[in-house]
């Protein structure tokens, strides 16, 4: 039994006919269409499908489309309005903290939030906030050191 | 030392801004119209009969399009891409037994995931539980049940080098050890997946992100009976493959089947359950271990005996036997060896290579005895090595040749860049511990080389045409770098078509070590030969000789007179209207002239690889004595990939391989009598951002004259000495020697009371 549901992605409004059961993850990669959050493992394990609810960073793939009524979702899609990366991705490219690339949405995503909560972390402060994101590719330390880059060029502001 | 304008520069990845803007496609994020969702029904018993399936109900739930067992689609053979001369001995459905947890019974399309996971519950199928076998040893026995016909031992490797009888007698000492090394998975991020479109012209368009698009390109071809000119593999990005992803698993050409059956697309994503259970896994291997070595640490002789358990189909068991002996031949140079490689039947599923296929495992084996050999004979670890690696200019026992090596110095830097003479043997529960690895760089498999095409566009941008894959490694960046220093241009003004298998003729696959040194040379020479139709192009229009004509930065402009020239765009219009034609460069390489062959992997005769990149690993641990925890304080690794086209692209595939590393030392696949109890994130823990200490990833170019520009292999030499290092440290640490891996709490707390009772520490004397 499909519902509609109203979903606020990165400032555009969407109409979604969909079961309530659908997870937000669901719903932003069949359909809207958004496929920048991935599904790593759809068990919450893996911080693949990160996005970010009214300003804090959510599993999607635990959470129901219909809790994100009424709130602001942003995705990684939405972070690079009118194509001017964010810091956090230009430092990504800068340090290659790139490779396979699966679990950079989320990662930063998780980052973003990090930064505006704390906007010069300290390496372990990062390593903490990144421990629910899993990547197999980079061994984190080039990750670690973009976040910590934008962070202390804020800071340097 | 050549300078060079882009290469050898640390850049950064080409295909950086589409993944950081979530615009990278990966197979899970195709949709094509009318496409169809497809699960499979796979095997809840390790070793059973099939009596009988009935597929009425599921046939007959709404949305359900097809549903395929053997008996719809026969008896259709399967194995791993590489024959090696073996028969096939699995099918893409099981016909008549399962033999393993996961084995692919049933498949089934229908219009939406949820529709086709209800079908596979409405699928009964009778099965018959026969005795199964879990152990190896067990399997090899005579009275084992048997998993195929044929016997339970699938493929063996035996080579003899000189004479280990004398060899032995000639020794000083002689030292036996017993190793079992446990299954790993790779952990990419992204789970299996496959789209697959069967079209009304018998065109066949595949997505399936792969290490050799061209590989998987085959595999469909010649199992579905299709012409390798009639299938596409196109292009996705990969989230990871580590060797997971190389040919065509059975639940993709089912999607092939179903999608030919439909004439419809049909999409299966593995979840990741199906991840951990079906897709291969790292190989167990048991290694058991004489070797006779002289006084000063020579080793001498030795009688090498490995059982690698390849579960219950053969997959690539023969050339993990063989990669086994060949990799150990790179590495110490031993000149009286008896070396027994068993590839042996287990009601487990399917193993492949995972990477370092094999390496890791042995180096554990054959690097922990050595530390104990060292300690033994009063000799510094590194020192011992130091004693027997291979080096430049030696010739390998199956005629590879070392044109290059810099594996001495990767110990050398190893050693002193972590500190080891002030951390070795200073106890508090601290330790270090080192080891090394090496690689391919290259080997004859289909298609045997790689092509590539480089064009000049009317807007003098230049567009490198490659089927190789970008799977993360780096790929795309260093190719487009290849293009950029030939031709004189930025690298922003070189676009990338790549991984698809209608874009080049061939190309030799990520899989191999071979991306830089043998795509690397077409791709050069792509360049070099749109480079010179540049130049004659120009020639014509600025009435000059092609000798006195130069590019640089775009332009194309005679010598000493730069006014007097063309950009890239006006050359390329001038060769349009002039008649002269497009600008386009073609460029092969075939590995290894003169070699048309694999080698004979029952024998280890024959040429397999032109170079081996190298490695070494310092580990340093602290272990808790309470807890048998260990904590990894650092790494340090210095790899020698001939000549880095992106150091920062290489940096981070040393720290990559050096955190898997720790996870293969640590992660354990937990097994009751053939099923997997812990297959998520959850029960099987990666390596996360907490778990890693600072890791120093070195760079050593000891350049090979066959690569491009010097490069070889950057992605898998490394992995091969993180277990063993992190052993030799715990060893250093608490006097505990760890012959199992994964490497547990338990075993530390159990060699610590040992050594109580004992009342010292250490290995015990003799």
């Amino acid at each position: 039994m499909k519902r509609l549901v109203m979903l606020n992605v990165n400032g555009d409004l969407y109409e979604v006919a969909a079961p309530v059961h659908k997870t937000l993850l669901e719903v932003l990669r069949e359909d809207i269409g958004l496929t920048g959050a991935k599904e790593g493992c759809g068990l919450g394990e893996c911080g693949a499908c990160t996005v970010i609810v009214d300003g804090r960073p959510i599993l999607s793939c635990l959470s129901l489309a219909v809790e994100a009524e009424g709130k602001q979702v942003l995705t990684i899609e939405g972070l690079a309005p009118g194509g001017r990366l964010d810091p956090l991705q230009k430092a990504f490219l800068e340090h290659g903290a790139v490779q396979c690339g699966f679990c950079t949405p989320g990662i930063i995503l998780r980052a973003k939030v990090l930064l505006e909560g704390n906007p010069a972390p300290t390496r372990d402060e990062v390593a903490f906030a990144l421990a629910g994101n899993l990547c197999r590719c980079t061994g984190y330390q080039k990750i670690i050191k973009a976040i910590q880059g934008v962070g202390q060029t804020i800071a340097a502001r | 030392m050549k300078h060079y304008r882009i290469l050898g520069k640390r850049v950064e990845p080409v295909d950086g801004p589409v993944k950081v803007t979530g615009g990278a496609r990966y197979t899970a994020d195709i949709v094509l119209p009318g496409m169809l969702y497809g699960k499979i029904l796979r095997s809840p018993f390790a070793h059973a009969r099939i009596l009988n399936i009935d597929t009425t109900r599921a046939k007959g739930l709404p949305g359900v399009r097809a549903v395929l067992t053997a008996k719809e689609i026969g008896r259709v053979p399967y194995g791993f891409m590489i024959p090696f001369g073996y028969p096939d001995d699995e099918c893409l459905l099981a016909v008549d037994k399962v033999r393993f947890i996961g084995d692919e019974v049933a498949a089934v399309a229908a219009v939406d995931e949820e529709t086709a996971l209800e079908a596979l519950d409405l699928i009964r199928v009778d099965y018959e539980e026969l005795p199964a076998v879990f152990d190896p040893d067990r399997a090899m026995r005579a009275d084992a049940p048997l998993i195929h016909e044929e016997g339970n031992i699938n493929a063996r490797t035996s080579v003899l080098l000189g004479d280990p009888d004398q060899g032995f007698k000639e020794s000083d000492e002689i030292f036996f050890d017993r190793f079992e090394i446990g299954a790993t998975i790779h952990g990419a991020m992204e789970p299996h997946a496959a789209v697959v479109s069967y079209g009304p012209d018998g065109s066949l368009d595949v997505w399936a992100g792969s290490m050799g698009v061209f590989s998987k390109r085959w595999e469909f071809a010649k199992t579905l009976g299709i012409p390798e000119s009639r299938v596409r593999v196109h292009k996705t990005y990969v989230g990871g493959a580590f060797g997971g992803k190389i040919h065509a698993y059975r639940f993709e050409i089912l999607a092939g089947l179903l999608s030919m059956r439909m004439s419809r697309p049909v999409k299966i994503v593995l979840d990741r359950e199906e991840v951990f259970t079906s897709t291969w896994q790292g190989f167990p291997i048991i290694v058991e271990l004489k070797t006779g070595v002289k006084r000063d640490g020579t080793l001498w002789a030795q009688d090498f005996r490995l059982i690698a358990d390849s579960g219950g189909y053969r997959g690539c068991g023969p050339l993990c036997t063989f990669l086994c002996y060949q990799w150990h031949c790179s590495v110490y140079r031993i000149p009286h060896l008896k070396y027994e490689g068993f590839s042996v039947y287990t009601n487990h599923p399917v193993r492949g290579p995972l990477r370092g296929f094999g390496h890791p495992q042995i180096r554990f084996a054959i690097d922990s005895q050595l530390d104990r050999i060292a300690g033994k004979l009063g000799i510094d670890p590194v020192e011992i090595r130091l004693t027997n690696v291979r080096r430049v200019g030696e010739v390998l026992p199956n005629g590879d040749v070392l044109l290059s090596s810099g594996l001495e110095e990767c110990i050398q830097k190893a050693a002193s860049a972590a500190g080891w003479k002030q951390k070795r043997g200073k106890g508090g529960n601290r330790g270090i511990g080192i080891s090394v690895g090496s690689c391919l760089s290259a080997a004859a498999v289909y298609p045997f080389g790689s092509a590539a095409e480089v064009r000049a566009n009317e807007d003098g941008k230049v567009t490198l045409l490659t089927g190789a894959a970008e799977i993360g490694t780096g790929t795309e960046t260093m190719l487009a770098q290849i293009v950029a220093e030939e031709l004189s241009v930025s690298l922003k003004d070189v676009h990338v078509l790549s991984g698809d298998t209608d874009r080049a003729p061939m190309d030799i696959g990520q899989f191999l070590g071979a991306t830089a040194y043998t795509t690397g040379k077409a791709v050069a020479q792509a360049a070099r030969e749109a480079r010179d139709k540049l130049r004659d192009a120009a020639a014509g229009v600025l009435e000059a000789n092609v000798q006195d004509l130069e590019i640089s930065d775009g332009r194309i402009f005679v010598k000493g007179s730069l006014q007097r020239g063309l950009t890239f765009s006006e050359a390329v219009f001038a060769a349009m209207a002039g008649g002269f034609g497009p600008i386009l460069g073609k460029g092969y390489s075939k590995v290894m002239e003169g070699t048309d062959c694999y080698p004979d992997v029952r024998t280890g005769k024959g040429r397999y690889s032109p170079a081996y990149g190298y490695s070494a690993v310092v580990a340093e641990v602290e272990v808790d004595t309470e807890s048998g925890e260990v904590k990894i304080l650092g790494l340090t690794s210095p790899h020698d990939c001939g000549f880095a086209i992106n150091p920062l692209g290489v940096e981070g595939q040393v720290e990559g391989q050096l955190s898997m590393g720790v996870g293969q030392a640590f992660e354990e696949v937990q097994w009751e009598k053939g099923k997997i109890l812990n297959p998520s994130f959850l029960g099987y823990p990666l390596p996360t951002s907490l778990d890693l200490p600072e890791m120093k990833a070195i760079l050593v170019e000891a350049p090979d004259p066959g690569g491009a520009y010097g490069a070889k292999e950057a992605g898998e030499a490394t992995i091969a000495g993180v277990s063993a290092a992190i052993a030799g440290a715990i060893y250093d640490a608490v006097g505990v020697r760890i012959r199992k891996l994964p490497i547990t709490p338990e075993e530390i707390l159990k060699g610590m009371e040992a050594n109580r009772r004992k009342g010292f520490k250490g290995d015990k004397t003799g």
